[in-house]
C-alpha cells in the first residue's frame, strides 16, 4: 500500500476534526501519481474528487479503506479515524512508499501525521527519498511532493 | 495519532476577570458598520459571554468560557467553547457578501471586536503597504536577542491583511508580541486565507482582544471563525491565543516589559538532561524530550553535540518536533 498524506511545516494534517488545506491542482496531481491503480480513501476524502475527471484511476471510497487496500495500491490518509482507519502499526508495517504533499505552511494542527520524514531522522533506517518536485498550486504558492520508499 | 492535551488536564487553571473590550464598547456605539440598533454585527453575548459557566463536552474533555481561560502553560492558543464559534446572530443576508467592520477605538484608545465576512473579493491583490505610523496602545519599541526578529512587540492585525487588504486602520492594529503574531494568530488566518481562496466560498471572521481594566496592553485575542457556504464543514474554530512571549516579563498595564531568564526558550534543556543529537545527513539535531530524540541514538548519522549553540554553530538547525 503507498500512502498519499497532505502536511503542514510541522507535520500536521488535521484541526478540530477539519482537513488543515486543500487543493485542486495538487489533487489533479495525486490522481496523476495513481493514473492506472486503485486509490483508496474514506467518505470525507471522497467529496474533495466529486467533480473531478478520474477515468484513468479507481477511487474506491470506503471507512475501512486502509484494510482493504492491497500492495500496489494507493490509499489517501486524511481524517483519520484512529480506532477504524488508520494508522496502526500494521498499517505502518504495510506502507511500502509514502507520498507527502508539503503545504509549506503553518496552520493550526491537533493531529500530525506520525512519521517525521521531513527531519531525516527515521529514514536513515526506514525511508529512502526517491524524488522530490515542486509546483504552483491553485491557492498555494509553492507545493512540495516528496516520494520515499521503505527501505 | 497525537492529540493535544485535554483542556482539563491543563495545570495553573485560574480565573481571570477579563474585561472584554467588546462589552465596553456597547455603552459606546459609534464604530463603522453598526447595526441599527447601534451594536456591532457579532457583539453582545457571543463574543465574551457565549454560554455561561463551564461544562462537558463529549468525552469528558472539559470546555472553557472566555470567562474561564488559564494562564499561559506553553501552547500559543486554547480552545474555547469546545472550539465551536458562536455566530447564531450573523443573518442570512449578511452571510451571502462580504464585509469587514472595526469598531471604534475606546476612551483609552484601544482597539475592539473585529468582525468579517471573508471573501475573495475582500482579499488584497498588492503587497502590504507601511504601517509603522500607527501606534497601538501599549506600544513600546524594544529588543530581545532570542526574539525571532530581535522585536518583542508587533503591529498586529485583528484581521490578517492577508484576509482584509487593510493596511493601517488604527482599528485593526493592536500591540502584539511576536510569538502571538507569528506562533498564535497566523497558522488561523492561512486557514482560513487557503480556504477562500481555494473554494471561493465565505468564512465569518471575528477577532476580539481582551483587555483586563484600564490596561494599554492586550492579554490576548480571541478568534473565531466558520465558512458559511458549507455551514462550518470546512473552517470552525473558536480559540483565546495568548499576548505573551516566552522568556518576557511583561507588564500589561504599560506594555513595558523585562528579562525573565527562567523561562526563556532553551533554559535548563542544556543542563544535564543529556547531549544534543545531531544527524550529519539532514543537518538536523535533535533535543531530549523531543520526537526522534530517542531513535537517533543508534543512527548511523549521529553526531554529539554539547549544547545547541554548539550545534547551531555547526550548521544544524533544530527539530521541529
Amino acid at each position: 500500500m503507498i500512502a498519499i498524506v497532505c502536511v503542514d511545516d510541522r507535520n500536521g494534517m488535521m484541526f478540530h476534526s477539519r482537513r488543515q488545506s486543500q487543493d485542486r491542482v495538487m489533487r489533479e496531481d495525486m490522481l496523476r501519481e495513481c493514473r492506472g491503480r486503485r486509490l483508496y480513501m474514506d467518505t470525507y476524502s471522497g467529496d474533495l474528487f466529486k467533480n473531478m475527471s478520474h477515468e484513468e484511476t479507481e477511487i474506491v471510497i470506503a471507512d475501512d479503506f486502509a484494510r482493504r487496500a492491497g500492495d500496489g495500491d494507493y490509499c489517501f490518509f486524511e481524517k483519520m479515524e484512529v480506532e477504524r482507519t488508520f494508522l496502526t502499526d500494521r498499517d505502518v508495517s504495510r506502507m511500502e512508499a509514502i507520498i507527502m504533499y508539503h503545504w509549506n505552511r503553518r496552520y493550526p494542527a491537533d493531529t500530525y501525521f506520525p512519521i517525521n520524514l521531513s527531519d531525516g531522522c527515521l529514514s536513515d533506517r526506514e525511508w529512502k527519498l526517491l524524488r522530490m518536485e515542486e509546483f504552483r498550486g491553485s491557492s498555494h504558492e509553492r507545493i512540495t511532493k516528496e516520494v520515499y520508499q521503505r527501505i | 495519532m497525537m492529540k493535544k492535551m485535554c483542556a482539563a488536564a491543563r495545570a495553573g487553571r485560574r480565573l481571570l476577570p477579563l474585561l472584554l473590550c467588546c462589552c465596553m464598547l456597547l455603552t459606546t456605539a459609534c464604530a463603522d458598520g453598526r447595526m441599527p440598533d447601534g451594536s456591532a454585527p457579532g457583539q453582545g453575548e457571543a463574543a465574551g459571554t457565549a454560554s455561561g459557566g463551564g461544562g462537558q463536552a463529549p468525552g469528558n474533555q472539559e470546555i472553557i468560557t472566555i470567562e474561564e481561560v488559564p494562564g499561559y502553560s506553553g501552547e500559543p492558543y486554547i480552545e474555547i467553547n469546545g472550539n465551536e464559534p458562536d455566530f447564531h446572530e450573523a443573518g442570512q443576508a449578511e452571510r451571502k457578501e462580504s464585509f469587514e467592520r472595526y469598531s471604534a477605538l475606546d476612551r483609552l484608545g484601544r482597539c475592539g471586536e473585529a468582525y468579517a465576512n471573508v471573501g475573495t473579493d475582500l482579499m488584497p491583490v498588492e503587497k502590504r503597504g507601511r504601517i509603522g505610523k500607527v501606534k497601538p496602545t501599549g506600544w513600546q519599541t524594544v529588543k530581545y536577542d532570542f526574539v525571532d526578529g530581535k522585536y518583542l512587540y508587533n503591529r498586529c492585525h485583528l484581521i490578517g491583511y492577508q484576509l482584509s487588504g487593510e493596511n493601517a486602520n488604527e482599528r485593526n492594529l493592536i500591540t502584539g508580541t511576536r510569538y502571538m503574531n507569528v506562533e498564535g494568530m497566523l497558522p488561523f488566518e492561512n486557514m482560513v486565507a487557503d480556504y477562500v481562496k481555494e473554494t471561493e466560498n465565505h468564512v465569518l471572521y471575528r477577532v476580539t482582544p481582551v483587555f483586563e481594566d484600564d490596561n494599554l496592553l492586550a492579554e490576548g485575542v480571541q478568534m473565531e471563525a466558520l465558512s458559511v457556504e458549507d455551514n462550518g464543514e470546512g473552517i470552525s474554530y473558536n480559540v483565546y491565543v495568548y499576548n505573551v512571549q516566552p522568556g518576557v516579563t511583561i507588564d500589561y498595564k504599560t506594555g513595558k516589559s523585562s528579562l525573565n531568564e527562567e523561562k526563556m526558550p532553551g533554559a535548563g534543556e542544556d543542563d544535564a538532561e543529556g547531549e544534543i543529537r545531531g544527524n550529519s545527513r539532514s543537518k538536523i539535531y535533535h533535543c531530549p524530550g523531543q520526537a526522534a530524540y530517542e531513535e537517533m541514538a543508534d543512527s548511523k548519522h549521529l553526531v554529539i553535540f554539547g549544547s545547541e549553540q554548539e550545534a547551531s554553530e555547526a550548521g544544524y538547525r533544530k527539530a521541529k518536533r
